[in-house]
């Protein structure tokens, strides 16, 4: 287990380091001043010390010189109320590996303890465009409490649709208009949804254009920062100029204009949120999202189905279960295409070796009891009933 | 002469001048002066701003493109000033009003001075940028007035630049003598410029969180951590960092403010790595 040695004078500090970093799972060693922390340093190994400036007998710029002229590389950070960049630029010559000022947050030292462990390059690598800067995959995985200081959403909550807008009637209408199972934040404040964008993580993040004194591109910019996976799309008055390419002009992805119509929502919903919702699975129920689109987004459903049913299947497969369920929940009305796609459902479940059972409108039963192929497969009102049936 | 006696003697003449009150300093445009007064004044409203405003055509200009950005009305619609000054806010105008005087500052006849005063504002520009994100990021309760102070952090030096050109045409005409090479002219700027630019700040009435970043940009205020003036010194060195600056940097000193500043502020790395990536590409070019 590594062994983390805190040099501070004040013992209430040490007893606050020490807890901190014991729930990390270190061993704690602890030394008054420069002189004990060398004589600690000499009997025990140690991965890392917690290094005050100020302290009596011997402070922590000579004990960090006697330790690098003894030959001992040992990462320090050091953790002081001193702010000087003189004292920190000659601490940093000796190889100091961080710094922490005092008072400090648990996650600050939680983060830089475990940063300076794994090796991470700290602060050597910020404003060098020569680094390699984090993927986006990279700052995603970043989660506490390796991340910074309260600042990085990653660990977060999850929520599709965050909404700033300072007209409240905007987040109501919305709200109202996309499909309940869309989770939504609404703030009225740009501070308000960046403090939300720290908290939690968004799929999109809609930034009304004419929030007072609030200037929605470096809004668009700062949100980036935090949410680097995130669609930022402009809320935008419908105007005759290209608002869709001027938005785009000052980084945002796309625009949604107000006031929210159907078919803009729907449009909104199919190229933010269709993928992840066209087949649900839970246990041995694929549940087919409900079909709210225009006419013409017909076959582009059924396409999405086809795509996603065959993976939705092993799912199930792969939980031994002998029979699945299909909720069609409310298919579109052309019969045929709902026939096609339950028709390769059927086969490939029984590829699988799984029994299919349907479960929907009665609409829906009638029309595939029109067709020879599945006018066979049991049909059920509800789940629970086709359960039982099963 | 050498930098640090021409910087000395320079330094002795400047702290005259101010305490005697005799140091030429630029005014603050006309224009801008009435429209602050305007602003300031409970009964008047934006059709008084706008007809103030009319009268110097830059200036107006500069308000309507900026209303009628996406930024804060996506679509370009068309507004009369007076719409787009009501867009904008007061706190927006008064801040374009003290952007558009200082930028004038950073503009010089002189091709020798100009395209070091084009890197200047350039640095100007990403150290406000990064000073008000760098807030907004940690969640400061106020960050969008840290872009104008890190915007005029280093207003003093185009106007010791000005003094110095007209220094060095003084000595080379009457002396014949060489003048310094434009690092150590770079260089004297950087020791002396601090008190001058506190003096503009002070006669152009930016309120006191501004005239610290000017003061000082070296050490961190332990008692305010999410200062303007913590913002920029720490926004200043990471701009440095990022090569966006003109004149020679102390590349320790400078990593002992970074490392400092991550903690005084409470940003984490990873925030920091995607602020200062690309910042001299997306600061370049604003100079027009």
């Amino acid at each position: 287990m590594p062994a983390i040695l805190t040099v501070d004078d004040s013992r209430a500090v040490r007893t606050i380091v020490g807890k901190q970093v014991r729930e990390l799972g270190f061993d704690v060693l602890e030394a008054e001043d420069g002189i004990q922390g060398l004589q600690v340093l000499s009997e025990s190994s140690v991965d890392l010390v917690l290094l005050d400036v100020t302290m009596p007998n011997m402070d922590g710029p000579t004990m960090l010189q006697k330790m690098r002229e003894g030959g001992n590389k040992t990462p320090v950070i050091m953790l002081t109320s001193e702010s000087k960049r003189t004292i920190v630029a000659g601490a940093m010559k000796q190889g100091i590996n961080d710094y922490i000022l005092k008072p400090f947050k648990p996650e600050e030292l939680r983060a830089k303890v475990l940063s300076v462990l794994q090796g991470e390059p700290g602060a050597d690598s910020i404003g060098s465009d020569a680094a390699p800067a984090p993927t986006a995959a990279e700052t995603a995985a970043t989660v506490a409490p390796s991340s910074g200081p309260a600042t990085t959403p990653a660990g977060g909550r999850f929520c599709d649709v965050l909404v700033v807008d300072d007209m409240e009637n905007v987040h109501k209408k919305l709200r109202s208009m996309l499909p309940p199972h869309v989770s939504l934040n609404a703030y009225t404040s740009a501070a308000q949804a960046l403090a939300a964008c720290r908290e939690k993580v968004f799929k999109v993040v809609l930034i009304d254009t004419e929030i007072p004194d609030v200037n929605s591109t470096v809004l668009a910019q700062q949100v980036r920062v935090l949410q680097p996976h995130a669609a930022i799309l402009a809320l935008s008055l419908r105007t005759a100029n290209d608002a869709a390419g001027e938005v785009k002009d000052q980084g945002f992805d796309s625009v949604l204009f107000k006031p929210f119509r159907p078919e803009t929502i729907d449009d909104f919903m199919q190229a933010y949120f269709d993928n992840q919702d066209f087949l649900q699975v839970e246990d041995n129920v694929l549940k087919m999202a409900p079909f709210t689109g225009k006419a013409d987004r017909v076959d582009r459903f059924f396409r999405q189905l086809h795509a996603v049913y065959r993976e939705a299947l092993e799912k199930v497969a792969a939980a031994c279960y002998d029979e699945v369920v299909l909720d069609l929940g409310s298919p579109p009305g052309e019969a045929d295409k709902l026939a096609k796609f339950v028709i390769e459902v059927a086969e490939r479940s029984k590829e699988f070796g799984m029994t299919l059972s349907l479960v929907g409108p009665e609409p829906a039963r009638k029309a595939m009891a029109g067709f020879t192929e599945t006018k066979e497969l049991r049909f059920f009102p509800s789940v629970q009933e086709a359960r039982a049936g099963g | 002469m050498s930098v640090e006696k021409l910087a000395s003697e320079l330094e002795v003449v400047l702290t005259k001048r101010i305490q005697s009150d005799q140091l030429v300093l630029p005014t603050m445009p006309a224009v801008a002066l009435q429209v602050q007064a305007i602003l300031k004044d409970p009964d008047a409203g934006m059709k008084e701003v706008a007809t103030a405003l009319e009268k110097d055509p830059v200036l107006s200009a500069r308000a309507l493109r900026m209303a009628t950005s996406a930024a804060f009305a996506a679509g370009g619609k068309k507004a009369t000033l007076q719409e787009a000054l009501a867009r904008l806010g007061t706190k927006t105008i008064k801040g374009l009003l003290v952007e558009a005087a200082a930028q004038k500052l950073f503009v010089s006849k002189n091709p020798q001075i100009n395209e070091q005063l084009k890197v200047l504002w350039e640095h100007s520009v990403a150290v406000g940028v990064m000073a008000r994100d760098v807030l907004a990021l940690t969640g400061a309760p106020e960050s969008e007035g840290a872009y104008l102070a890190g915007l005029l952090h280093d207003v003093g030096k185009p106007v010791v630049a000005t003094m110095l050109l007209e220094l060095e045409r003084q000595l080379t005409e009457v002396y014949q003598r060489n003048w310094i090479d434009s690092g150590e002219w770079l260089e004297v700027i950087a020791k002396v410029h601090r008190p001058v630019g506190v003096a503009l700040a002070e006669r152009w009435q930016l309120p006191p969180s501004i005239v610290a970043c000017i003061k000082e940009s070296q050490e961190y205020d332990k008692a305010e951590r999410n200062s303007f003036a913590n913002a920029v010194c720490f926004s200043n060195a990471l701009a440095k960092k990022s090569g966006v600056y003109a004149g020679h940097v102390d590349a320790e000193d400078n990593d002992a403010i970074i490392m400092i500043g991550r903690s005084v502020i409470g940003i984490s790395d990873d925030i920091l790595r995607t602020l200062t990536k690309g910042l001299r590409e997306r600061v370049s070019g604003l100079y027009d």
